[in-house]
């Protein structure tokens, strides 16, 4: 049957060029080949977010009035609307966790250098892009925690030189969080932020496959000494096994979704005191913690704004990796960036924890 | 027809000696200048107390205003000129008994004057003094009883709305106490009835609900002495008058209570059961006709009607009770296992709020009437928990539904991982 509709599609199309490229696409075997699966899962994850927030849009209508008795309703009157806002909820933060695991053993394995370069920034802003995504999803139930969460989190922007005024009223379109805001979450959140990350995916995948899969230096080192290269074939047998951790990740969202459901909260009151222990979602912990540790000034500049400067310089720094780490692009050993990332991993952790437990 | 003799005196004095409205003055104090050093502190700590915060002096009144004497001179005995002509105000010294009530009386209980300083404060303190038990003792020669400068202090007076006043609502009952709980001075009164007058009522308050919402609760609208008693024109409430004083907050109770059986049996209205400077935390174990439900005190037998109804209240509160505790209970855990129920916790705070009407119903002493209130009651809290049943068949649906699905999964994953220990069998081969 399988066979059957090939060979009709390879009558008209003439499938011999990616007939070719399936048999002969091979995945590297090495002891470092379990981290490539976490792009796999990654863009499984976003594909589930994909499926379950084209569901919740059915539903869901974007305004201060309707937003939060919207998603009650999906969550007690929609049949099974209950499952699939909890694994909207909790596939958005596996997405992240696990696209955060993608990063960092991409940085210690040090996969950006030459000649993935473009590959790694791709990959960079599509991390942005998600927490950009999990920024703007947070407000859209309107509730209490999430309005003064992204009060917050939008008074950070206006932190920023030179143009924070201007970010913090195009955010929030006005001086205040109100209808507006979520409006505009809303058109990112389901347009702008899903359009980028489309073009960025296919971008990210297509230099992936042009490229193949990076090996770690060392082993590369000794396939260019004349050591051959064992290989696995990418179909099936890499891509069977991608699709074991897919499932893996459904059942473990399915468990999630059922066992801890995602709390509605109250609807957002902006006339209401902010509650206690308003925090933002647990990957912006760590920024959030840290700009509240910060002194309320830094010699003659503003603490808050000397973090924020801060985080845009290190996020800059991400991006432009590959094309500073000039060693790791002949090959040669970087410890400075290892150093780097491994510090970065030992900061997030701590900070998000310590963050986590502060009140 | 005035009552009291020293009533006229206060009335005399305010009218042709109130004082213009004071301005702060630059000129030399005499007064204030010598009195703070001298050695006898009776006499030098009114001058120093004076300096501090007192809204007297922040307004700009001196010594004089009320003490007399002339400021402007140093010389001990012109300053202290009793006849007046060494001054424009005669010296008067330390002003005591009816003086005081005089004394404050000039300025306040002159409208025109008040009003410059405090236009909204009333200026019939006097007045109501006059009508107090105090008042009273004093017109009859009583020199023992509280004056104006008992309960506000007479230097350093702050206003009533500062927190460390002794007359702020958090510091009343120890500001009465100060007499009130000290048995030797209180020895020699008696109660209308010829007993001696108690000094327990500030550790009875100390006990109750209305001086832990007070001071613990922060809540300053509730009841302390004066709230009862009055405070100028303070006596204590007469026994048909105790249902009006408590009805002042406790509306709804106080109109139950009006059209009750108990309206014409009970003395002592509201206090009957629940006392009244310790009133107690109220408990639905004052119903009933045993233990210690208070309508025993009266009620008891099988054949006591008062007692059936008592009975029968109590059951029906109670029952009303553990059908909304288990419900809430139920809710609790279906919300807690992802279930949403913010319908059912208003209809259940509806059947929460029946139990308040009935016990509200309750003090009408009529059982038929808290019956209906809580069979209402009984109503929503029925229907809330079938729905909290529902609630509770769908989450047990839901985890049949994962438990199939995960097994689904897990057949999948299995079969995954059979067919790729195949293919890479095969790849080896």
């Amino acid at each position: 049957m399988l066979q059957t509709a090939m060979n009709w599609l390879d009558e008209r199309l003439d499938l011999t060029d990616i007939k070719a490229f399936v048999k002969e696409k091979g995945v590297p075997l090495h002891t470092q080949e379990v981290w490539y699966y976490l792009g796999g899962l990654t863009l499984f994850l976003f594909a589930v977010q994909i499926f379950t927030g084209i569901l919740l849009l059915l539903y869901y209508r974007p305004s201060a009035a309707e937003a939060y008795e919207s998603v009650q309703f999906i969550v007690t009157k929609v049949p099974f609307g209950w499952l699939i806002r909890n694994i909207h909820s909790w596939s958005a933060n596996l997405l992240i966790a696990v696209a955060f695991a993608h990063f960092f053993s991409v940085f210690l394995l040090k996969s950006y250098r030459k000649p993935r370069e473009l590959t790694w920034v791709s990959g960079m802003l599509l991390l942005f892009l998600m927490l950009g995504f999990g920024f703007s999803g947070y407000l859209l139930p309107w509730n209490e925690l999430s309005f003064f969460a992204t009060k917050v989190g939008t008074g950070i922007a206006g932190a920023v030189p030179v143009v924070g005024h201007f970010m913090l009223r195009l955010l929030r379109g006005g001086d205040d969080v109100t209808g507006a805001t979520l409006s505009r979450f809303y058109g990112l959140h389901v347009a702008v932020l899903p359009a980028i990350a489309t073009a960025l995916v296919g971008l990210h995948l297509l230099f992936v496959q042009r490229q193949g899969m990076s090996v770690p230096m060392k082993i590369e080192r000794r396939v260019n000494a004349g050591e051959p290269l064992r290989e696995m074939p990418f179909f099936p047998n890499y891509i069977l096994r991608d699709v074991l951790a897919w499932y893996v990740a459904l059942a473990l969202l399915a468990a999630l979704a059922l066992f801890y459901p995602w709390e509605l909260g109250t609807k957002a009151d902006p006339f209401a005191a902010v509650p206690p222990g308003i925090r933002p979602e647990w990957y912006f912990l760590a920024m959030f913690h840290t700009l509240k540790l910060l002194p309320s000034h830094i010699w003659i500049f503003e603490g808050e704004r000397v973090g924020v400067i801060a985080f845009g310089l290190a996020a800059a720094f991400l991006v432009f990796v590959p094309f500073l780490d000039r060693k790791a692009s002949r090959g040669e050993r970087s410890p400075v960036f290892t150093i780097a990332a491994v510090a970065g991993l030992v900061y997030l952790v701590v900070f998000t924890i310590i963050g986590h437990v502060a009140k | 027809m005035l009552q009291n003799s020293w009533l006229l005196v206060v009335l005399a004095l305010a009218v042709t000696a109130a004082p213009a409205a004071a301005q702060p003055s630059s000129e030399p104090n005499s007064c204030a200048t010598c009195h703070a050093s001298l050695p006898d502190q009776r006499l030098s700590t009114p001058a120093k107390t004076f300096t501090g915060p007192d809204i007297h002096r922040e307004k700009g009144f001196q010594c004089i205003d009320c003490h007399g004497g002339n400021p402007a001179t140093a010389d001990k005995a012109k300053s202290h000129d009793f006849s007046g002509r060494e001054s424009a105000m005669a010296f008067r010294g330390k002003p005591t008994g009816a003086t005081i009530i005089a004394t404050c009386a000039r300025c306040h209980s002159d409208a025109e004057l008040m009003r410059t300083y405090a236009p909204k404060q009333r200026v019939d303190q006097a007045t109501e003094y006059a009508t107090s038990v105090h008042g009273k003792r004093l017109d009859a020669g009583d020199r023992n009883v509280a004056t104006c400068a008992s309960c506000h202090g007479a230097h350093g007076i702050r206003l009533v709305s500062d927190a460390k006043s002794p007359v702020f609502p958090t510091n009343v009952a120890a500001t009465c106490a100060r007499c009130h709980a000290d048995a030797k001075r209180m020895a020699d009164y008696k109660l209308p009835d010829g007993s001696p007058l108690p000094t327990h009522q500030l550790a009875d308050y100390q006990k109750s609900v209305h001086y832990t919402a007070l001071t613990k609760g922060n809540d300053l609208s509730a009841p302390t002495c004066n709230d009862c008693h009055g405070n100028h024109g303070a006596v204590p409430p007469g026994v048909g008058a105790i249902a009006n004083v408590c009805g002042t907050c406790h509306a709804v109770f106080a109109q139950k209570f009006e059209g009750s059986v108990h309206q014409q049996i009970f003395d002592k209205g509201c206090v009957e059961c629940h006392g009244n400077h310790a009133v107690l935390k109220p408990s639905d174990e004052m119903l009933g006709a045993t233990g210690h439900a208070i309508c025993a005190t009266c009620h008891s037998g099988s054949d006591d009607k008062g007692a059936a109804g008592a009975e029968k209240m109590r059951g029906g509160i109670e029952h009303l009770k553990a059908s909304v505790d288990r419900t809430g209970a139920l809710l609790a855990r279906i919300k807690n296992a992802g279930i949403e129920v913010s319908d059912d916790e208003l209809a259940l705070r509806e059947a929460r709020t029946k139990l308040t009407l009935a016990r509200t119903e309750m003090h009408a002493a009529n059982p038929p009437a808290v019956d209906a209130v809580l069979s209402d009651g009984e109503k929503i809290a029925a229907a809330v928990e079938t729905s909290g049943q529902r609630g509770l068949g769908e989450l047990s649906y839901r985890r049949r539904g994962l438990g199939v699905s995960l097994g689904a999964i897990l057949i999948v994953i299995v079969g995954l991982a059979l067919k790729l220990r195949q293919i890479d069998r095969r790849s080896h081969r």
